[in-house]
C-alpha cells in the first residue's frame, strides 16, 4: 500500500524499561521509529537526542505581537479614532491599558502555540492519526519499529530484541 | 565534603567589609546635618533632622534582611508541608538565613527602644502632642489610628510575633541538625518539624503584614494599602531567592554542594522569576488602584513619588521587572550559572532599592512635617537616591548576614543526608 508502514512495535510495563530498550537499541545500530508514551518521561528527550523544541520561541513572538495589539490599538482608539475621557484621567491613559494589554500576551501567546504545535505536529481536526494501542495513552510505554521493507529474519531479531528488553507485548500492525 | 569550614580568608574579608558598614553608617549620623529650614504652611521652619538619615538606613537594612531571615524559613516551610523534596539537600543554607532573626531581634530591640525614648523620629504618630486635639500637632487622622499605630503594638510587631517566629525556627533548626545521628528510616524527626512549619506558616502569614505595616507602611500614616504587605513580602522572597543563587554559586566554586546541579537552580530560578512578576503584580495593581480611584489621601503618596522621586519609581519597575523578566524567560538561562548569578546580583540590590523607596521619601515627609515642605526640599542627599554610604551600610549588612550565616553552616552538617527527602533532591531533574 503506498504510504502506508509495517510498524513492529513492543509495548513496556515501565519507563526505565523502556529508556535502558533505547540505550540498548542505539548501542546496537537499530533505527527507531518512533516512541510513544503516556506522560512526558524524565530524559526521554536527552536519551532519543532529540533537539529543544523552538515552540517557546513562537510563543514569545505571539507574546510580543499580542502586547504590541493590544497597546497600540488602545492607543489609537483613545487618542484618534474615539478619544472620550473617562473619569477625569487623560485619554492615553497608560496604567489603564495594562491589564487589558496582559490580557491580550497570554491570548495571543497561548492560541499561537496551540495552532502551532497542532500545525507542526499534522495533529487536530481531520487529521488521521493512527494509534498502534489504545493502553499506550494509558500505562504502557512503546517502543515501534519500521519493518516495512525488512525480511522476516530482521523482524525476528528486532522481536527478539524487544522481549529481552522486558516488552511484555509485541505486535506488528499496518498505519 | 560535608563539613563547612569557615576560612581565616573569608572572615578577614567579610569582617572588613562589616567595619566599612559601620563606618558608612556612623557617617550617615554625623553628615547630615542636625536641622533643616523648610517651608511650611508659607513660613519658614528650622526642623531637628533626629539624625533621621542614620535611622532610616537603619531600619531599611535591618527589615530587609529580616525580611529575608522570615521568608527563607517561610519557603523552607511551605514546601515541606507541600511534600517538597528538590531543595532538601541544601536546607541547612535557609536554616541559616533563618536564624537570622536573632540577630535582627536586636536590631528590632534598638528600634522599640528608639520608639520609647524618642531616639528617632522615624513614625510621625510617635511625636508629642499628635493624639492631643489642644496641641498645635493634633493628627486626627492619627489619633484616629492610635489603637493600632501606638508604641505597644510596635513593639509587640517587632519583639514578640519576630521572637516567636525565632523561638519556632529554632526548634525546628534543633529538630533538623539532631535528625542528622538518627537511624535510617527514622522519620519521626521529619514528623515533628513539619509540626513546628504548620504552626510557623500561618503564624508568620498573618504577623509578617502586621510586623510591614507597623514597621514600614506607618511611615506614612496616612496613608495605606492592603498590598503593601504582599508586596514588601515578595520582595523579601524574591531577595532571599538571590541571595541563595549567589551562595550557592560561591559554596559550589568552593567545592561544597556537588549534589546541587543546574537542576536546582533551575527551580530556585523558576522562583525568582515568577516571584519577580508576583512582586509586579502587586506593585502594579497597588499603584492603578489608587490612580484610578483617585481619592486625594490615596493619589499624594504616588504622585510625591512619581514626580519627586522619578528614578526610584520607574528604576524599581525596571531592575525588578523589566531586567530579570527578560533575562529569565528563557528555560536555558535559568540553567547557566552565569547568567542567573547576573540576574541574581540585580535583584538582590534590585529589592534592597524597593525597599529604599518604601522608606526613605517617607521620612524625608517625617522630618519637614508635610508633603509640602517635603517637596519644597528637592533632592535631599541619602533620600531622593542611595548615596555611597547608603551602599556603604548595605554592604556592611549584607557581609554581616553572609558572616552569620557561614559561622551556622559551619556548627552543622552541610548537607542533611539523613534528611527523607534527601534522595529526590539527589536526583532531582528537571528537563
Amino acid at each position: 500500500m503506498e504510504g502506508h508502514k509495517d510498524v513492529l512495535f513492543g509495548l513496556y510495563d515501565d519507563e526505565d524499561d523502556l529508556i535502558h530498550a533505547i540505550q540498548k537499541a542505539q548501542k546496537d545500530h537499530l533505527d527507531i521509529h518512533d516512541v510513544f508514551t503516556p506522560f512526558p518521561v524524565h530524559g526521554l528527550d536527552e536519551v532519543m537526542g532529540l533537539s529543544e523544541s523552538r515552540l517557546h520561541i513562537a510563543g514569545f513572538v505571539y507574546g510580543a505581537l499580542g502586547t504590541l495589539t493590544a497597546f497600540l490599538f488602545m492607543s489609537w482608539v483613545f487618542t484618534r479614532d474615539w478619544p472620550i475621557i473617562f473619569g477625569g484621567k487623560p485619554y492615553w491613559s497608560v496604567p489603564a491599558f495594562i491589564p487589558i494589554t496582559f490580557e491580550l500576551t497570554v491570548l495571543f501567546s497561548c492560541v499561537g502555540m496551540v495552532i502551532t504545535y497542532y500545525t507542526v505536529c499534522g495533529m487536530g481536526p481531520g487529521a488521521d492519526n493512527p494509534t498502534l494501542h489504545d493502553r499506550i495513552t494509558d500505562d504502557k510505554f512503546c517502543l515501534a519499529f519500521n519493518v516495512s521493507d525488512s525480511s522476516k529474519e530482521e523482524i525476528d531479531s528486532l522481536k527478539g530484541f524487544l522481549s529481552g528488553t522486558g516488552a511484555t507485548e509485541l505486535n506488528i500492525k499496518t498505519i | 565534603m560535608n563539613q563547612f569550614t569557615f576560612t581565616g580568608r573569608e572572615r578577614m574579608v567579610l569582617l572588613s567589609l562589616i567595619v566599612l558598614g559601620a563606618l558608612c553608617l556612623a557617617g550617615t549620623y554625623f553628615v547630615e546635618p542636625a536641622t533643616m529650614t523648610v517651608m511650611n504652611h508659607g513660613h519658614e521652619e528650622t526642623v531637628s533632622t533626629y539624625h533621621m538619615r542614620f535611622w532610616s538606613n537603619f531600619l531599611q537594612n535591618s527589615v530587609y534582611f529580616l525580611g529575608m531571615a522570615f521568608v527563607a524559613m517561610f519557603g523552607y516551610c511551605a514546601f515541606i508541608t507541600a511534600y517538597g523534596g528538590w531543595f532538601s539537600g541544601m536546607k541547612r543554607l535557609w536554616e541559616a538565613y533563618a536564624l537570622w532573626m536573632g540577630p535582627a531581634l536586636i536590631m528590632m530591640a534598638v528600634l522599640v527602644a528608639g520608639v520609647f525614648f524618642h531616639w528617632h523620629h522615624l513614625y510621625h504618630w510617635n511625636a508629642e502632642g499628635v493624639l492631643d486635639p489642644t496641641d498645635a500637632h493634633y493628627d486626627e487622622i492619627i489619633a484616629g489610628k492610635s489603637a493600632f499605630l501606638n508604641k505597644y503594638w510596635y513593639a509587640a510587631s517587632a519583639l514578640i510575633f519576630v521572637g516567636i517566629w525565632y523561638f519556632i525556627t529554632l526548634r525546628i533548626r534543633s529538630i533538623s541538625v539532631a535528625e542528622d545521628s538518627a537511624d535510617v528510616g527514622d522519620y519521626s524527626y521529619h514528623g515533628r518539624a513539619r509540626n513546628w512549619m504548620a504552626a510557623y506558616l500561618p503564624f508568620v502569614a498573618f504577623t509578617s503584614a502586621i510586623f510591614i505595616w507597623q514597621l514600614m507602611m506607618s511611615i506614612d500614616a496616612h496613608w495605606y494599602s492592603t498590598m503593601y504587605a504582599w508586596n514588601a513580602t515578595a520582595s523579601f522572597f524574591v531577595g532571599m531567592l538571590s541571595l541563595t543563587v549567589l551562595m550557592l554559586i560561591y559554596l559550589k566554586s568552593r567545592g561544597y554542594y556537588p549534589n546541587v546541579t543546574e537542576n536546582h537552580m533551575h527551580d530556585i530560578g523558576k522562583y525568582l522569576f515568577g516571584f519577580s512578576v508576583f512582586w509586579t503584580y502587586t506593585w502594579f495593581s497597588q499603584y492603578m488602584l489608587i490612580w484610578y480611584s483617585n481619592n486625594g489621601e490615596e493619589t499624594i503618596y504616588f504622585l510625591t513619588r512619581r514626580d519627586q522621586y522619578p528614578i526610584l519609581f520607574y528604576g524599581n519597575l525596571v531592575i525588578n521587572f523589566v531586567l530579570p523578566f527578560l533575562i529569565l524567560i528563557r528555560n536555558s538561562s535559568k540553567r547557566k550559572f552565569g547568567t542567573i548569578g547576573l540576574v541574581a546580583a540585580i535583584t538582590f540590590f534590585g529589592h534592597w532599592f524597593d525597599i529604599f523607596y518604601m522608606i526613605k521619601p517617607g521620612a524625608l515627609i517625617n522630618i519637614a512635617g508635610s508633603q509640602e515642605a517635603a517637596t519644597e526640599l528637592g533632592s535631599v542627599a541619602g533620600y531622593w537616591f542611595p548615596g555611597l554610604l547608603e551602599l556603604g551600610a548595605f554592604i556592611g549588612f549584607t557581609a554581616l548576614f553572609i558572616y552569620f550565616t557561614f559561622s551556622k553552616l559551619s556548627q552543622a552538617s552541610l548537607v542533611p543526608e539523613k534528611d527523607p527527602y534527601y534522595g529526590e533532591s539527589v536526583t532531582h531533574h528537571v528537563i
